[in-house]
């Protein structure tokens, strides 16, 4: 007769479910690669603790739930917060979430409810704002809102170029700052807001630099590392999280003069883009850069978008300051959720010339419509570039795995074989 | 006195059960099936009458199940073994509770099979394809950790780290996963009770299939691993039942069958 045993509780399920996702993200990081840097120790340890060991990093501190990246962490950390990005890419909590959403929803949005349904935070927001971007994320925010959550919408304009729109996005913007100064009991002013906009563009200048070295020949760092690095901003304390960063500047600044190259000789220059790669679901960026080729930018929300683009000041008065951090958000914006959205492709063009890139990878999430819709005008102008690109559809599941490996080879393949034709 | 013999010709073992006529279970062998069914099954049996002093002409009934049931000659009737198990495990469980839901991983299958209120069999799903997540897997991963099968529990339950996901239940290339994982120094029990836990996130998605109804009965061979047990227990996030042998339910199930076709004719 065997023994009893104690029987884990759904949340112990879940915690250990998501532990043994991350765990086997943060080997293969680890693991799989050569000449590993040592100051990615940092965030190794750091997605360890939160997503193993579920433990809190922001006790006593008031979180602000952003649903997506257009909410201003400037002006929440003007005012106190720490902004807390909702984005959830744990194929754990997309399975739950996938009881209470269609079935051809975005993976994203279903783990990011499936969170929400489960209630089991080690940081929970203690208020969510939600723009309304996407279609799916904003009747998120509703639902989500069903399960006794706060919710607040901002609303975001689905054009960019026009006049309105702008006026429009930087009412919703002021309006939000209102409602969090509420909400927190504290006045946004103009010295905690230039406070707030210097330390998160010193932040961005430091994301800067890491880029800087991927355009070299050699390069020092790769592109799973980097998306857990810019990953890690959606939750860490920022301080730490610039103290790290600077350590990993200082490091690849050493690999780079003597030439560390983490890549294969001939292993091609990939740039990433379409839906965020969410840790741990960075199964197609390790399908990348473990088929020998290497991710050397990308244009995600997840990671580029987030950081690329400062808030330019004209005049440090608070109401010119929340201007320029509205317009931030919007005019700099490459989300396919826009009715034009040739910015995306100037970009991407733009990242394929800069760094060297040889191909371009694009994926999708099944589900995920606005980046599905796009790929057409994506993939037509790539050909007039003549930039090779391969398009992939995927969500959270492990199944795929095989079959996501024998395509992305035989891209990498078709590129080493171009490269070596010019030579 | 009349007996009744059940006998389980499986891929990996020959399992046989004696009943009485109260269909209480008198004695049960297990022995590997080899390469040659017919003649190790009849040796095991001449065996096990001989330990139970039973003479053959005692024996007034068999019947044979498993993959192998056909090649038994002598057995005067054969049954599947979903409908062997359903009735052993109704049969083995009867102090416990009523079996409403049964989880067996065999040598190289497995299956969940879903009974109603008087035991019938309304539905079950079997594993297609391989031998993915069953017996034989728990074979080849013990070797490649150089650990005894029945050690797997042991290092299951000291486990402390996050257990290490097995992403192929699929013997040959969890080998080289194994193998990786052994390189870079991970702890074999934190390997170990990833398997487990591999293997229980499987044969659960098994079983939800055909929905989980309380009470859940786990045998087959690999149900003597306490350590896969408690991982199928937590993912099942129910309380699972194990009977004091394992292995032959559905033997014993064949020979209550037997005692039942006897009493019929």
């Amino acid at each position: 007769m065997h023994t009893e045993h104690t029987i884990e509780t759904p949340h112990q399920r879940q915690n250990r479910h998501k532990a043994m996702e991350a765990i086997s993200v943060i080997n293969a990081l680890k693991e799989d690669f050569k000449f590993p840097i040592q100051s990615m120790g940092y965030f190794y340890d750091l997605f360890e603790t939160v997503y193993c060991r579920h433990e809190p990093l922001h006790e006593g501190k008031v979180k602000i739930g952003t649903m997506c990246i257009q909410i201003p962490s400037e002006i929440i950390y003007a005012l106190d917060g720490v902004p807390i990005r909702l984005c959830n890419g744990f194929y754990t909590d997309d399975e739950i979430g996938s009881d209470l959403l269609p079935q051809k929803s975005c993976p994203l949005v279903k783990a990011t409810v499936g969170w929400f349904a489960s209630d089991n935070f080690s940081d929970k927001p203690d208020i969510t704002f939600s723009p309304t971007t996407c279609d799916q994320k904003t009747k998120a925010g509703a639902i989500i809102e069903s399960f006794g959550h706060t919710v607040i919408d901002v609303g975001f304009p689905r054009t960019k170029e026009s006049e309105e729109s702008h006026h429009y996005w930087r009412e919703s913007v002021k309006s939000f700052a209102v409602k969090l100064s509420k909400f927190q009991g504290k006045k946004l002013t103009r010295s905690n807001l230039e406070s707030a906009i210097k330390k998160i563009g010193y932040a961005q200048s430091l994301y800067h630099k890491l880029t800087e070295f991927r355009k070299n020949k050699a390069v020092p760092i790769l592109g799973v590392d980097m998306f857990l690095v810019t990953n890690a901003f959606f939750f860490d304390k920022i301080d730490e999280w610039i103290g790290a960063v600077e350590k990993l500047v200082a490091e690849l600044e050493q690999r780079a003069s003597a030439g560390v190259n983490v890549a294969g000789k001939a292993s091609p220059r990939i740039v990433y883009t379409g839906s965020p790669p969410i840790f741990p679901n960075y199964k197609i960026p390790l399908i990348i850069e473990q088929s020998d080729a290497v991710i050397v930018a990308d244009e995600t929300c997840s990671s580029n978008r987030m950081f690329n683009d400062m808030v330019a000041v004209d005049e440090w008065n608070l109401y010119d300051m929340i201007d320029s951090v509205s317009d931030k958000y919007l005019k700099a914006c490459t989300c396919p959720i826009f009715t034009q959205n040739d910015d995306r492709i100037r970009r991407i063009i733009q990242l394929v010339r800069s760094y060297s890139g040889d191909g371009v990878i694009y994926q999708a999430f099944a589900g995920c419509q606005v980046y599905e819709m796009e790929q057409r005008s994506v993939l037509a102008a790539m050909e007039r570039e003549g930039i090779p690109i391969l398009y992939i559809e995927s969500d959270y599941s492990p199944s795929q795995h095989g079959q996501l490996t024998t395509r992305v080879e035989a891209f990498v393949e078709s590129l080493k074989n171009r490269k070596r034709m010019k030579k | 006195m009349r007996y009744f013999v059940g006998i389980d010709i499986g891929s990996t073992a020959i399992k046989i059960s004696v009943a009485d006529e109260n269909k209480n279970l008198v004695g049960h062998k297990i022995s590997a099936s080899g390469s040659m069914f017919y003649k190790y099954a009849q040796e095991a049996l001449g065996e096990l009458l001989r330990e139970l002093g039973i003479e053959e002409k005692e024996v007034v009934y068999t019947v044979a199940t498993g993959y192998g049931r056909k090649l038994f000659k002598e057995a005067d009737e054969n049954v599947s073994e979903i409908t062997a198990n359903a009735i052993g495990a109704q049969q083995a469980a009867k102090s416990y509770g009523e079996i409403k839901t049964i989880i067996n991983i065999g040598g190289q299958d497995s299956k969940a099979i879903s009974l109603d209120a008087e035991g019938n069999v309304v539905n079950f799903a079997m594993n297609d394809r391989c031998a993915a997540g069953t017996g034989k897997f728990l074979d080849v991963v013990a070797m490649n950790l150089e650990i005894g099968v029945d050690e797997l529990s042991d290092y299951h339950f000291k486990s402390v780290g996050t257990p290490l996901s097995i992403s192929s239940t699929c013997a040959v290339f969890a080998e080289s996963e194994i193998i990786g994982l052994l390189g870079n120094n991970h702890s074999v029990e934190d390997i170990v009770s990833g398997v487990h836990y591999s293997i229980a996130k499987r044969i659960v998605k098994l079983v939800k299939r055909i929905g989980v109804k309380e009470n859940v009965y786990f045998d087959g061979g690999p149900a003597l691993n306490d350590g896969l047990v408690s991982a199928i227990e937590n993912e099942l996030g129910h309380k699972i039942f194990v009977p004091e042998y394992p292995q032959i339910t559905t033997s014993y199930g064949a020979a209550v069958l037997a005692c039942d076709a006897f009493m019929c004719e």
